[in-house]
Formats: C-alpha cells, sequence, structure tokens
C-alpha cells in the first residue's frame, strides 16, 4: 500500500514537473517573441554601429574606393590634430559655461517657483519657461540669428536703448562661443528647472519647519535644508547637461556655422564635417572615439556618484 | 533678519518674472514679425506684440510655388507618429519579457539594453550612415524611422513599470487561462498610461525635433521634414524676407504649442521622470 503510494506521488510529481517544463518552455518561447523587436532594433542600429566604429579607426574609407587598412595612422594622427585640440577647447568651454548657467538658473527658478503662489500665476510662469524646451533646436536657432544680427538685430536695439554699443554677437570671435552658450541656454534652462522642481518637492516639508522654529531665515535654509537635499538632483541634472553640451551640434550648425573661422566650432560638428564633407570616416570615427570616452567617463561617474548619494525612499 | 529676507525674496521674484520675460520674448517677437507686412520685416523698433495682421505672409508660405510648405508638415508628422507608434509598441513588448517573464539569457540581454544607454548618438553617426547607405535607404523615410523604431530609454523605462505591477493580478487572469499576449495587452498595457503616455510625448518631441538625422540622410526637397527644410530656406530667403521665414517657424512650432497648452502637466511630469534629454 505504502509503496503504490508512494510511486502514485512520484507519478504526480513527474507529470507535475513535465507540466511546470512545458510551461517554462511557453514561457521563455513568449519572452524571446516579445523581447525580438526591440532585441532587432538594438543589434542593427546600436550594437552593430559600435563594433563597426571600433573597426573603422583601422581604416581608411572615403565611401567611395573600397576601406584600405590603416593600422594606428589615424589614433596616432589625433595626436597631432590641433585644429581638434582647439574645437575641443570650444566644446569644453562652452559646456562648462552652459553647465553653469543652465544649472545655477534651473535651481534658482525652481526654487522661485516652488513657493506659495496664485495657480494662474504659477501656470503662465511655467509655461512660458518651459516653453522654449520644446521648441525645434535648429529652427529656434534661425530666430535668434535674426535677433542677433549686428546691424538691425533686436538685441543690439535693445541694448542700444540702455547706451551700450552694438555686439558683433555672431560675427566676432569673442561672441560667437558667447551666443552659442546664450542659445542654450534660453533653451535649456527650463528644463532644468523642472527637474530642479521634482527634486525640490521631494524634500519633506517638516524639515523647512523645523529650520524656522529655529530661527532660520530664507538664506539659511536654502543652505542648509534646500542644497544638501538637492545635490542628488543636482548631481544628476550635472552630468546630464554635461553630457548633452558636450553633443551640442544644431545650435551652432545653424547659429554661428562655426564661424568666424573655427571659433564656435564644436566637437560633433567636426566630426560630421571630417566625415561628410572630407570623407574621411576612419579618421572621424577617431575623433569620435575620443569624445565617447569622455562621455563614458561622465556617464560611469553619474553611476558610480548615484550610488553614493542617492537615496531611495 | 527680515530685510535679508525680504531682499532675497525680491531678487527671487526679479529673476523668475525677467527669465520668463526673456524666455517668451523671442516667440511673441517671432509671432509678431511674422505678421508684418515683408517690406517692413526688418524695421526697429521690434514688435513683441503684433501690430500688423497681414496674414499673406503665412499663405504665401503655405502656397509658395518652390517649395511644399505643407508637405514638410505631413513628412514631419507622419515620420514623427509611426516612430512613435512603433517605439510604444516594442518598447513595452521588451518590458513585458524583461519585467515579468523568465527566459534562459534574459538578464544579459536587458544588461544589453542598459549597456547602450551609456552610448552616446554622436558616435554612432558615421556607423549607422554607413548602414544606411548600404541597406539602400538613402533619401528615404525609412532612414529616419528604423534607426528609432526602439530605445533603450523606452525599454528600460517599461521594464521597470511593469515590474511594479502586483503578482496577484497576473496569477488571476492566468487561473483565468488568458495566455501571454492577452495578459500584455489586456491587463499589464491598460495599467501602463502614465509611463506610455511619457516615453509617447518625448519620443514624438524627439522625433519632431530632429535635424542631424534628416541633414544626414535626405537629399531632396519632397523628402524634408520641418527643422531641415527651415534651415534651408534660411539660406535662400532668409536675408530677403524675414516675416515669412518666421511665418514657416511659426507653422512648425504651432502644433508643438497646442499640444503644450493642452498636456502641459503631463510633458512637465515627464519631463522630470524621464530626463528627457538623456
Amino acid at each position: 500500500m505504502t509503496s503504490t503510494a508512494l510511486s502514485e506521488d512520484r507519478v504526480d510529481r513527474q507529470a507535475k514537473h513535465q507540466r511546470s517544463q512545458a510551461l517554462a518552455r511557453r514561457e521563455a518561447l513568449a519572452g524571446y517573441l516579445f523581447a525580438t523587436p526591440a532585441l532587432l532594433g538594438l543589434l542593427v542600429f546600436t550594437a552593430l554601429p559600435i563594433v563597426a566604429s571600433l573597426i573603422l579607426i583601422f581604416l581608411h574609407y572615403d565611401l567611395l574606393t573600397p576601406p584600405k587598412w590603416a593600422g594606428a595612422e589615424n589614433i596616432t594622427r589625433l595626436a597631432t590634430d590641433s585644429r581638434m585640440f582647439k574645437i575641443y577647447w570650444n566644446s569644453l568651454r562652452l559646456t562648462i559655461g552652459a553647465t553653469l548657467l543652465n544649472n545655477v538658473l534651473g535651481l534658482l527658478l525652481a526654487v522661485g517657483l516652488n513657493r506659495a503662489m496664485p495657480w494662474g500665476l504659477r501656470y503662465v510662469l511655467r509655461t512660458s519657461i518651459f516653453f522654449p524646451v520644446m521648441t525645434t533646436t535648429a529652427s529656434l536657432a534661425v530666430v535668434w540669428r535674426f535677433l542677433l544680427t549686428q546691424d538691425r538685430g533686436v538685441v543690439n536695439f535693445l541694448i542700444g536703448q540702455i547706451g551700450l554699443d552694438p555686439v558683433p554677437w555672431l560675427s566676432s570671435s569673442t561672441w560667437a562661443l558667447v551666443s552659442a552658450m546664450i542659445y542654450d541656454v534660453w533653451k535649456s534652462c527650463g528644463y532644468l528647472m523642472v527637474i530642479y522642481l521634482a527634486g525640490l518637492q521631494g524634500i519633506p516639508a517638516v524639515y523647512y519647519e523645523a529650520a524656522r522654529i529655529d530661527g532660520a531665515g530664507f538664506w539659511q535654509q536654502f543652505r542648509n535644508v534646500t542644497l544638501p537635499l538637492i545635490s542628488p538632483t543636482a548631481f544628476f541634472a550635472i552630468v546630464i547637461s554635461l553630457i548633452g553640451a558636450f553633443q551640442i551640434f544644431d545650435n551652432v550648425w545653424v547659429l554661428t556655422e562655426g564661424g568666424p573661422g573655427d571659433a564656435s566650432r564644436v566637437i560633433a560638428m567636426y566630426i560630421y564635417e571630417k566625415a561628410f564633407r572630407g570623407f574621411e570616416m576612419g579618421y572621424a570615427s577617431a575623433v569620435s572615439f575620443t569624445l565617447f570616452i569622455i562621455l563614458i567617463t561622465l556617464t560611469l561617474l553619474q553611476f558610480l556618484g548615484a550610488r553614493r548619494w542617492v537615496h531611495y525612499e | 533678519m527680515s530685510v535679508w529676507l525680504q531682499l532675497g525674496e525680491a531678487l527671487l521674484w526679479i529673476l523668475l518674472i525677467g527669465i520668463a520675460v526673456i524666455e517668451i520674448a523671442p516667440i511673441s517677437w517671432m509671432f509678431s514679425t511674422s505678421l508684418r507686412d515683408p517690406k517692413n520685416s526688418f524695421d526697429l523698433p521690434p514688435d513683441f506684440w503684433p501690430t500688423a495682421l497681414h496674414w499673406q505672409n503665412y499663405v504665401a508660405v503655405i502656397n509658395s510655388p518652390d517649395i511644399e510648405f505643407m508637405l514638410f508638415f505631413w513628412n514631419s508628422l507622419k515620420i514623427a507618429l509611426i516612430v512613435t507608434g512603433a517605439q510604444l509598441l516594442t518598447c513595452s513588448m521588451a518590458g513585458y519579457a524583461f519585467g515579468r517573464l523568465r527566459f534562459f539569457g534574459r538578464d544579459i540581454l536587458f544588461g544589453l539594453f542598459l549597456a547602450s544607454l551609456m552610448v552616446p548618438a554622436t558616435v554612432t553617426l558615421i556607423p549607422s550612415f554607413i548602414i544606411i547607405r548600404s541597406l539602400d535607404l538613402m533619401n528615404t523615410h525609412w532612414a529616419l524611422i528604423l534607426p528609432s523604431v526602439t530605445s533603450a530609454f523606452g525599454v528600460f523605462l517599461l521594464r521597470q513599470h511593469f515590474k511594479s505591477l502586483p503578482e496577484e493580478l497576473l496569477d488571476a487572469a492566468k487561473i483565468d487561462g488568458a495566455g501571454y499576449f492577452r495578459i500584455y495587452w489586456q491587463i499589464l498595457l491598460p495599467l501602463t498610461g502614465p509611463a506610455l503616455s511619457a516615453l509617447g510625448i518625448f519620443t514624438f518631441l524627439a522625433s519632431w525635433n530632429n535635424f542631424v538625422g534628416p541633414l544626414l540622410f535626405l537629399r531632396d526637397w519632397d523628402k524634408f521634414t520641418f527643422p531641415i527644410a527651415i534651415a534651408t530656406i534660411r539660406g535662400y530667403m532668409g536675408s530677403g524676407n524675414q516675416s515669412e521665414v518666421l511665418a514657416g517657424i511659426m507653422i512648425s512650432i504651432f502644433p508643438l504649442l497646442v499640444f503644450f497648452l493642452l498636456a502641459q502637466r503631463w510633458i512637465v511630469q515627464g519631463a522630470a521622470i524621464t530626463g528627457m534629454k538623456g
């Protein structure tokens, strides 16, 4: 009796096991099927390009004639490309200036907007400041090109009204990069504001109440409550600003076309021009690889930093 | 102390209102100038509020014999809608697979998606061009659609969302005999509204505003989308007729404006959640 009961139990368990195996197989099949479209896209348009760009670095390729092996020539050429270093210097200045201004303004605007005010006023302010973020970078750069024209431009007219001399915004090598930065800040600071606003709204009100009871003023509250508690948000915001600003392209392409000379040319433009104007695919890939190293360092910094600073509730 | 407090408050108000004015002034200038008679378009002082109502500029742009402006509208809209639809579908499907199903290699494959988040678009520009060229897709809209049919970020966003839904929900469906597709389509997707709409909004915007893609892949006017068309038109007639160029830009951002005024809350929330510019 006991033995048959046992074997029945075994048969039962075996059947169950087989059933659950069949289920697991069906689930796996469903998993592969559901993931396939996205996986195909990832393979063809992300993974393949990455591998291809690593190979391209070692080739001379002009699209028309078959690629030729270049060995390390493209890489050694980087070290002697003084034009690239000059352009990187532009990118670096633009990136740091834009990141700094965007984040300081974004935080201050968020603090301003996060206070008690009538609903309608908040709506108008938020709409006005955020709307440029949604607009097309290239098209609004056309608008700013008109605004910043030296002779009949609106900006020079307005600063003339307060007695300042007209500024050659787009045509002088000192101002062209500044103009690109102004445009980027105009375009992006509303986005940073929204990120900081979300961060501020995550700070529990009790901290402010406690600070007020202790007699802390506006500045002390900002310094001792807001700043430390917003730091994870700020870290995230600064890193994504840096990554975004290093890749600025549309902005400068339309606004100054990189000029005068190379005064406002940025690295993404240089890569584009080397590849699609000079048809030096191999060398352009080598330059873009240097950008990749910079950006991946920033991204890893973000991941590591996030682990240290960001806390999940 | 309270003097400092008041000073800080006052400065914040000045900053807030001042920046709001600076942010909106170029747009209201563009609108006002787009309504000026073309022969006055460069006149100073500038208008920040329409003083003329020369709607003919808009008619001229739309009916221009050389360029089919409404075709750009249709091209932009078509590409943005296809890309958005495709991404919502592929990302939610993969999100379901990675968040809810068990299969061999799942975590490694998902790791690939996460890793590809770190690869900036600028870096894959050249090989993408070569791939599109060898697929013989140059100067077609497929060149803009195919590379965007999925996004690692979208997969990540939706996988996190699906993972957060309660298990009991799925168990109940399984007991009722629902298959994997029905669970995905009828149970999970309807609960994914906010995440799907955030992804949809920003995918649409990114496609509508895309400039590098069309610059790289499109050659003929009749294929152009708005951003590339406007940048090119400026070169032809920017110095001659500012008002008409601005009218063209107004038309191209008008859908964004309407969309934004209607769905502002979700857009602003979505921007904060998704870190849209990435």
